[in-house]
């Protein structure tokens, strides 16, 4: 193994785990559990028994102009087929990566068929704390949480302990566990979004492919990625253009970068891959210890020791292609709760056989810290022991030493 | 398994540099508001130190309502204590995610963009957009602000161009005065 130290501020280590687990920390979601215990990475319990439930609302905004843009005319059942297309398509993107069971070739079965609801308020229930446990896409519901710019976003809800539910969900069976997803989209008309077939005329409509890709993305889990070009990285592709490549039937994941990629297959792993079974785990630490030491105490008796919020990425040494990136933040020992903020990082589900060279950066400059939700999702002051995460640490600078044998 | 591993002088970011100009708005949102743009839309801009941070359902969503104490009125008149709601948070068996909404922590000194709700409290415009967070420094004195969006390249609806615009390391005097004039450009246009 060949080993650089770089260093002006920190010094960056790779080792092997230093403790277990590791906190997924990159791209996902997490959530403490109620009880306590470490992070658990968000994802779905799916089965053949109980597949994830999709519907759309088909409910479109009436304004003047329309608001999403497709060849069909307006108004007519082969608009909502054109639309109803792009959402079955940007579904399969993420069904067709490889080594998870999310694969709808390996593990079929484990999405429901897509549904048509007509009620343009079928994202939430607005019944107080009613939350209807079904997961759907809504382009025609006004919500307070859209301001003056804001185009669309993703809100789940997550099982903070098991047993918990929210209306046709049925109960929890982990922490962590997805409950209920959906999508909202502005009304205003103050943007406007193309289907993939109208986009080439719509150069000022935001391709509703993309977007739908990245908004599925975090249905399934994945928070925002820091590696450029990835479909969770935090920019869309401007108006009139996709991101990747259009999906085909012999690529049904062309949008998607290896870091989608990976992200997708550590939260749901296929038993059976034998390629995505790497990994690389480590810490980024101060070259000084004490630079750290007058940052507030996460939670009682410890302290921050590592590098937070620095993106680690790992790029194939061969072809140069980034496979994945995560962001250090902390370990958590289940058996002593809660996370630790030692600047550990885990790149899981990389591909075996390779060579890897990995760079870190702090979150600075294109990406901020502020675009994504590491660390602090990692403690919660709800459970015991309670802990707060220190804020990412974007304060240092990096240099190279000679490499070590 | 194999893996090996080269650890080199990290410049991923210089390394995909040239990828930028692909990238734009965040799909989860923004589109493009210069100061003077969000200083108009937003009905109350201030400076002010964050106090708490509660959560509660209300219309079938959890929301993190946080309170703030204004120190500094730039737009519209400010109750002594401001609470804001932004979608998201945790309460008891449940936790509501939402990617891309700003999160405040006691004792931070920010200046907020805000709009009133429908509900009766304010929301921070366009989220991320319309955040700064107040950075001090302790050699100089003085205090500097970085918006969250930073960096984000956002698309103005009207130009339909993109253009970078996000807000780092200015002195919080410069924004003051940015602020200032677009309101006197707006109460000129009004006259």
């Amino acid at each position: 193994m060949r080993r650089a130290i770089a260093c002006l501020t920190i010094a960056l280590f790779s080792a092997a785990m230093i403790f277990t687990p590791a906190v997924q920390a990159y791209s996902f979601v997490s959530t403490v559990p109620q009880s306590g215990g470490c992070p658990q990475p968000n994802s779905w319990n799916l089965s053949v028994s109980s597949p994830l439930d999709r519907q759309w609302s088909t409910s479109l905004p009436s304004l003047i102009s329309p608001v999403i843009l497709t060849v069909a005319n307006a108004g007519t059942s082969a608009q909502l087929d054109e639309i109803e297309q792009a959402i079955s398509d940007s579904f399969s993107v993420w069904a067709g990566v490889s080594g998870t069971t999310f694969n709808a070739i390996t593990f079929p079965g484990l999405e429901a068929p897509l549904a048509r609801v007509t009620n343009p308020n079928s994202c939430t229930n607005d019944a107080e704390s009613n939350v209807d446990g079904s997961n759907t896409i809504c382009f025609n519901q006004s919500s307070a949480a859209f301001t003056p710019g804001v185009l669309a976003f993703t809100r789940t809800f997550t099982a903070n302990a098991p047993g918990a539910s929210v209306g046709t969900s049925g109960p929890a069976i982990f922490a962590g566990q997805i409950l209920d997803a959906d999508t909202l989209f502005c009304n205003t008309g103050e943007v406007i979004f193309a289907t993939p077939a109208a986009l080439a005329t719509s150069p000022g409509a935001y391709d509703l492919e993309s977007l739908l890709t990245h908004e599925l993305g975090h249905w399934m889990g994945l928070d925002h990625s820091a590696v450029i070009r990835a479909m969770m990285f935090p920019f869309a592709p401007p108006p009139g253009q996709f991101l990747g490549s259009r999906p085909t039937a012999q690529a049904p994941d062309g949008p998607l970068s290896d870091d989608d990629r990976t992200g997708i297959r550590v939260l749901y792993p296929d038993p059976n891959d034998t390629v995505n079974i790497g990994a690389i785990r480590g810490q980024i630490l101060p070259a000084n210890p004490f630079a750290l030491a007058a940052l507030p105490a996460p939670s009682m008796g410890s302290s921050v020791t590592g590098m937070i919020g620095a993106q680690v990425v790992a790029v194939d040494a061969d072809t140069g292609a980034i496979i994945a990136g995560a962001f250090s933040s902390g370990s958590c020992n289940a058996s002593s709760p809660p996370t630790q903020f030692d600047g550990s990082y885990d790149l899981e589900r990389l591909p075996v056989g390779r060579n890897y060279n990995l760079y870190a950066e702090p979150l600075v400059g294109i990406a901020l810290p502020a675009d994504f939700v590491v660390p602090g999702d990692l403690c919660s002051q709800d459970v015991t022991p309670s802990c707060t995460a220190p804020a990412a640490n974007t304060n240092f600078n990096v240099r190279t030493l000679p490499a070590a044998p | 398994m194999k893996c090996k591993i080269g650890l080199r002088r990290p410049l991923l970011i210089a390394l995909c540099a040239s990828l930028l100009a692909c990238a734009s708005v965040t799909p989860t949102t923004l589109a493009h508001m210069s100061v003077a743009k969000l200083t108009h839309v937003s009905r109350l801009i201030l400076r002010a130190r964050c106090l708490k941070n509660s959560t509660g359902w209300d219309a079938g969503e959890i929301w993190t309502f946080t309170a703030y104490e204004p120190t500094e009125v730039w737009k519209g008149s400010a109750p002594p204590r401001v609470s804001v709601r932004l979608l998201g948070g945790r309460i008891g068996n449940l936790t509501s995610n939402v990617s891309g909404v700003p999160r405040f922590r006691a004792g931070e000194d920010v200046v907020l963009f805000l709009t009133p709700t429908t509900l009766g409290d304010f929301s921070v415009v366009s989220w991320v957009q319309g955040t700064f967070r107040i950075h001090h420094d302790q050699r100089s004195g003085e205090d500097t602000v970085a918006q969250d969006s930073a960096s984000f390249e956002t698309f103005d609806p009207f130009t339909r161009k993109f253009a970078a615009s996000g807000i780092h390391d200015l002195s919080l005097q410069e924004l003051r005065s940015q602020v200032a004039a677009a309101l006197r450009q707006e109460s000129g246009a009004q006259k």
